[in-house]
């Protein structure tokens, strides 16, 4: 046997030392091994090597004397290792193993209490106890309680292996048992210095699980010891227990930023070459990944994560700019990271600081871009991965990050090949150019044997392909469809979908590639996504309606998922009508009346009746539906009988027919839910009658799409960046977003429109936060208007951020103030709003003032202001003086708590005036065919007004202005001006959430002359009318 | 080699001759029962102790007698966990501070609440009255008076007045021990007599 291969045994017998463990202790195996190496010489290096580092990988300890604790890590694989490996020794354990009885084994556990302990029975029972916990056993506390206290006797044997046992199940049963605070002494006892590594290292991994917040500083001193430790058992011991530690007891661990900083800065144990002979000589192993700096770089992190500064000298320490003019302790090379893992956490807290700052970014640029350089694979990703994530980053900083990633594309690891292309997908769907260059080695990945890598590689490809690639890379997908996870196959439906808005010309080929992997198997979310492509595909490409209409319709045939069946028939309901032959698919719809279940069934039956209540429906055609639907009336069951019935009188009478079929609008489902709910949750609003749709905004269809469409995008997005890293970002790039994020296809109007929708689940928030006051409940189960958008009474970075939002009830008026304390060093106490009025307020009577109890730095509270109309039918304006009345103490900045002994003073801060305008006491929103709404108003209740507004520039900027003066909703089109010189613009609302009102303008603009405007209202209240007029004027 | 062979016939002999036993240490806070077990273990006496979270598990070879000493927190919060250390020992140790007059009774109410729970029937009970290199520390009978020791009837108690920091009366508390070890136990059969001494 050579030398090579000797060693590789004693390597595998170390893996299996359990065999011989009880008699043999773990020391000794290591010194055989160790022998192993003079003997295997040089080969046996590269074995030797390969062992801590694995280790090191999974954050374990890595001396030499901790292989017994690298067995019974506690994760689950390695447990099962264990079981298995027992097979080897007697094959009637496994089968004692494997279908574990959990009162057996609780019973057994009584094993503990006898003397003298039998080490390895116990062990083998503890091993039990754990597998027991890792399966998923669930024990009473009373259970794991006894168990706990007979594990406890065990701590009189001095048996390692067993010693680490009891650790791990101490850890475990921590949060199940009472009174584990029992063993804090003899922990404390087996992590003092003089005993064992093993011991030390596990002893506080445990300890920190059991210990109580203010039991810690008893041990700090031990803790911190241990952080500066030279072993790195102990030290990534006592980093990672203090990283645990800090959610509990931040103060306490804030304390020991020194040390973590020391540790992290330490001197470097594995030093090349010498390593091997060093470790031979003084029997002691070291880990070549120097985990400890990992494990420092995130403590130091989470101490000091609130201090931007502090985390960019963080940065910068190891920018390795410092390398040669850095303080002498650090030595040559002591300020860089020798952890690759450190490394990565360095990259990610720079880009947080690059986030938070943006006057930093470009010097941290620099970095990102050095560090894409780095010799580490790992490294280099993260700093390209970083480069490609961050808002706004241009052409050229993405060029090098995506030079070193089609460099890892071509990586014989498929790790790097996956991370590769998954940062490139991430980026295409953004800036599908800076990821061109890739495509050739993309290509190359298409057929790669891991299925992941390959669809990222198709989807990337889909977005960043031209035209003519599309129909080669659709055939190269059909053939690996079936061998991917179905949320992949969701992903490729996604990128399918996005490429047909891309290329209309090709819908002959997305269509067929869609039909067909509808036919394969499949879950939900995967075929939800390929139904909604198509569906997207009929209604912007309205040459392959007819042909979507017809594979959608061949689904449904044959299709498991109800939600999805209702939603095909809902689609057929709108689009099948206007086809030429829609017999065809009445057919395929009342096959689902005869054959599917109830909902389906009612689902089917709506359909038909748009069928019947269609414009272009002939007699014959409105016949035979008819004929359908009296069918549908002996339905078993209740509902689709009512749809039925419904259906029938609706098709039967002509303007109940035109009525529901011009109907564009649909209701605020947000806040229809919301109502409805509360409906339902009120047993006296249902004494007092039926529900009221009065009061409930209604939206265009158009805008409803479009917030669909949003909701989707965002979802793919959280789905597709998953990871916690991006979520800041992700949100920054939310209110720009938006924009690009809507389809061609969309109206013009979309930002507007959908932040007008959004709107509404804002002002259910507030309903929320308002009914939780009863002063203010009182006023009226919810404001009939909110105002939209908050107007702000301070500057931005001032000390104190306040906001208002104004509310109209049926009798009053209540101000909501906002108030953002961004002092951390105070805080605020009875925060009130004194308002004044300056000018008009008459008719309005102050009642109520809510004040916020306590105010803490960042913690936004809401103060409120109420006023009575003295006179319900005038609907004052006014402008208010505010000013922000508060009781200032300091505190804490780091716990927020209030210093002792501090009564504070009192405090003002003036804040910008509070206006209350007619357009505060309009509900915004949208009236179906406000044309006619219009006509039939007449010209009674009609006010026309010219005004000549000299002060504005231009069009864009006055009918800007006018809109948020009639707080109005604008109809598609108003707000985006076609022509510079002439412009006209309808807007609704319901005065007081109840009269229709409509507005329309004329302008003309006139260089020189400024904007000459013609406002008309007509309002079903005629005396609203001339307010609003008057809120222009 | 001379040494190799003697270790051997150590080794055989302590098969032979080695007995164990189990003692468990209980009392109120600061009454002295980590310092006790220092002294006993190593002989040691160290002024500034940390109160015990918990336990401390000691093992002491005093001649051929193996002691596992399990020496419990005396804080309000562990005082409910005693039992479950005391159940199937050798002998129960109760320290008390002999010279802190006004937690006497507070001790003498956990003593006997201990001394009526069923699981803990028939095993001895020592009572060690420490800190009698104070002035102020009542003297032997005067803490059996004050533990109403004479009332327990159904065990063998014993009660001395030791100092842990002098190390005064170590020894006969060591003896008093030693002869409850497992094997001493079995030879001589519970009296039911207390053994009062000094």
């Amino acid at each position: 046997m050579d030398n090579a291969s000797r060693v590789r045994i004693w390597v595998n017998m170390l893996a299996k030392r359990h065999t011989w463990s009880s008699t043999m202790h773990a020391g000794a195996q290591a010194d055989a091994l160790i022998a192993g190496f003079h003997a295997g010489g040089d080969a046996a290096v590269g074995a030797w090597m390969c062992w801590p580092n694995h280790s090191a990988l999974r954050g374990g300890p890595v001396s030499r004397r901790l292989t017994d604790s690298e067995r019974s890590k506690p994760s689950r694989r390695g447990l099962i290792a264990k079981m298995s490996w027992k097979k080897d020794e007697d094959t009637d354990e496994l089968g004692a193993l494997m279908n574990l009885d959990h009162s057996a084994v609780l019973q057994e556990a009584r094993m503990f209490n006898q003397t003298p302990i039998r080490p390895r029975q116990s062990r083998l029972l503890l091993a039990k106890i754990l597998f027991l916990l890792y399966r998923g056993d669930s024990m009473s506390t009373n259970e794991a309680t006894n168990l706990f206290f007979s594990i406890t006797k065990l701590f009189q044997c001095n048996d390692m292996s067993l010693r680490q046992m009891v650790y791990l199940t101490i850890r475990e049963l921590s949060t199940i048992s009472e009174d584990v605070i029992m063993v804090t002494s003899s922990l404390m006892q087996d992590m003092q210095p003089k005993s064992e590594i093993t011991y030390r290292a596990n002893a506080i991994r445990a300890l920190c699980k059991i210990v109580d917040p203010s039991m810690l500083s008893g041990i700090e001193r031990f803790i911190k010891s241990a952080i500066v430790e030279k072993s790195p058992a102990i030290a990534s011991a006592a980093l990672v227990s203090a990283l645990h530690l800090f959610n509990d007891a931040k103060d306490v661990v804030r304390r020991w930023g020194n040390e973590a900083n020391e540790a992290l800065n330490g001197k470097a144990l594995s030093q090349g070459p010498s390593f091997f002979g060093r470790s031979s000589s003084t029997n002691q192993v070291v880990s070549t990944s120097n985990i400890v700096q990992y494990h420092a770089m995130g403590l130091l992190y989470a101490i000091r994560q609130h201090d931007r500064m502090a985390v960019l000298k963080l940065v910068q320490t190891f920018s390795g700019q410092h390398k040669s003019g850095g303080s002498s302790w650090m030595g040559g090379s002591g300020a860089t990271l020798r952890s690759n893992m450190a490394h990565v956490l360095l990259i990610r807290y720079a880009v947080r600081v690059m986030e938070s700052d943006a006057s930093l970014a470009p010097q941290l640029h620099t970095l990102l871009e050095e560090w894409i350089r780095h010799r580490s694979d790992m490294v280099s990703l993260e700093a390209a991965r970083a480069v490609c994530q961050l808002q706004g980053a241009s052409g050229k900083q993405l060029t090098s990050a995506v030079n070193a990633l089609q460099v890892f594309l071509c990586s014989p690891r498929p790790t790097v090949r996956f991370a590769a292309i998954r940062t490139l997908n991430a980026l295409a769907r953004t800036q599908p150019e800076a990821v061109q260059p890739c495509n050739v080695d993309m290509e190359g990945l298409i057929t790669d044997s891991n299925r992941s890598v390959a669809t990222f590689a198709i989807t990337t490809l889909l977005k960043t392909g031209n035209e003519a690639s599309v129909d080669r890379l659709m055939k190269q997908m059909q053939g690996f469809m079936a061998e991917i996870s179905d949320e992949f196959k969701a992903i490729v439906a996604e990128a399918v979908r996005s490429l047909c808005r891309k290329f209309p010309a090709k819908h002959g080929v997305f269509l067929a590639f869609l039909a067909s992997v509808l036919r394969d198997e499949g879950g939900f979310e995967f075929k939800r996504s390929a139904i909604e492509a198509i569906v997207d595909l009929a209604k912007h490409v309205p040459e392959c309606k007819e042909a979507a209409l017809a594979h959608l319709c061949e689904f449904i045939e044959d299709c498991e998922f109800t939600k999805l069946s209702v939603r095909v028939l809902h689609f057929l309901g709108e689009e099948g009508p206007q086809t030429a032959r829609p017999t065809m698919y009445i057919r395929h719809i009342y096959n689902r009346v005869v054959l599917e279940n109830a909902v389906v069934r009612a689902a089917a039956v709506n359909a038909l009746a748009k069928f019947g209540a269609s414009a272009a429906a002939d007699a014959a055609l409105q016949q035979s539906v008819r004929v359908l639907l009296r069918r549908c009336l002996d339905d078993r069951e209740d509902e689709v009988r009512d749809r039925a019935a419904w259906a029938l009188r609706m098709t039967g009478d002509g303007a109940m027919r035109g009525k529901y079929v011009r109907d564009d609008s649909t209701f605020a489902l947000a806040v229809l839910e919301r109502k409805l709910v509360e409906y339902c949750a009120n047993p006296a609003a249902a004494a007092a009658g039926s529900f009221s749709f009065e009061g409930i905004p209604r939206i265009s269809r158009a805008q409803e799409e479009e917030m669909r469409d949003r909701a989707r995008v965002e979802t793919m997005d959280a789905v597709l960046t998953g990871s916690a890293i991006s979520a800041p970002s992700k949100q920054a790039g939310g209110g720009g977003g938006g924009g690009d994020a809507s389809a061609p296809g969309t109206p013009a109007a979309g930002g507007a429109a959908g932040g007008f929708v959004d709107a509404f689940e804002q002002q259910a928030q507030y309903a929320a936060k308002l009914n939780a006051i009863p002063e203010l409940a009182a006023f009226g189960a919810q404001p009939l208007v909110s105002s939209c958008a908050a107007a702000d009474l301070t500057e931005a970075e001032t000390e104190y951020v306040v906001r208002c939002i104004k509310h109209v009830y049926a009798g009053h008026v209540v101000f909501q103030f906002d108030v953002t304390n961004t002092i951390p060093e105070q805080v605020m106490e009875q925060v009130e709003v004194v308002m004044e009025p300056e000018d008009g307020g008459s008719g309005l009577e102050p009642v109520v003032v809510v004040p916020i109890p306590e105010l803490r730095c960042n913690e936004p509270g809401s103060a409120y202001v109420a006023f009575e109309r003295t006179d319900p039918a005038s609907f004052p304006t006014a402008a208010f003086g505010c000013t922000l009345k508060f009781v200032v103490k300091e505190c804490d900045p780091a716990t927020g708590e209030p210093m002792e002994g501090d009564d504070g003073f009192d405090d003002e801060y003036s804040l910008e005036a509070a206006d209350l305008g007619a357009g505060d006491y309009m509900l915004a929103t949208y009236i179906p065919d406000s044309h006619s709404v219009w006509e039939a108003l007449g010209t009674a209740g009609e006010v026309v007004e010219v005004f000549a507004l000299a002060a504005f520039g231009s069009i864009e900027a006055c009918v800007a202005s006018v809109a948020a003066l009639l707080g109005m909703c604008p109809l598609e089109g108003a707000l985006t001006p076609k022509s510079k010189a002439a412009h006209q613009a309808v807007f609704t609302g319901k005065w007081m959430g109840a009269a229709k009102t409509v507005a329309r303008t004329r302008m003309t603009y006139q260089k020189g002359a400024g904007v000459t405007m013609e406002l008309a209202v007509r309002s079903e209240d005629p005396g609203v009318s001339e307010l609003v007029v008057a809120a222009v004027a | 080699m001379a040494s190799l062979i003697k270790a051997l016939l150590d080794w055989l002999r302590s098969l032979f001759w080695k007995e164990e036993m189990e003692l468990t240490l209980v009392g109120l806070q600061n009454s002295g029962k980590t310092t006790l077990v220092n002294v006993i273990a190593s002989g040691q006496f160290t002024e500034d102790m940390i109160p015990t979270v918990g336990f401390n598990m000691r093992k002491v070879t005093k001649g051929n007698v193996t002691m596992k000493l399990w020496d419990i927190g005396g804080q309000p919060r562990f005082r409910s966990m005693w039992e479950r250390y005391c159940r199937g020992v050798n002998a129960i140790v109760f320290v008390i501070d002999a010279a802190d007059h006004a937690k006497l009774d507070q001790a003498r109410a956990e003593l006997w609440s201990l001394l009526e729970k069923p699981q803990l029937a028939n095993i001895p009970v020592l009572v060690l009255g420490n800190k009698n290199d104070l002035g102020e520390a009542l003297t032997v009978d005067q803490l059996i008076e004050a533990m109403n020791l004479q009332a327990i009837t159904s065990r063998e108690v014993a009660c001395y007045s030791i100092s842990a920091k002098n190390q005064v009366n170590i020894d006969i508390t060591l003896r008093w021990l030693i002869k409850h070890s497992s094997s001493a136990a079995a030879a001589a059969p519970l009296s039911s007599s207390s053994a009062l001494a000094l």
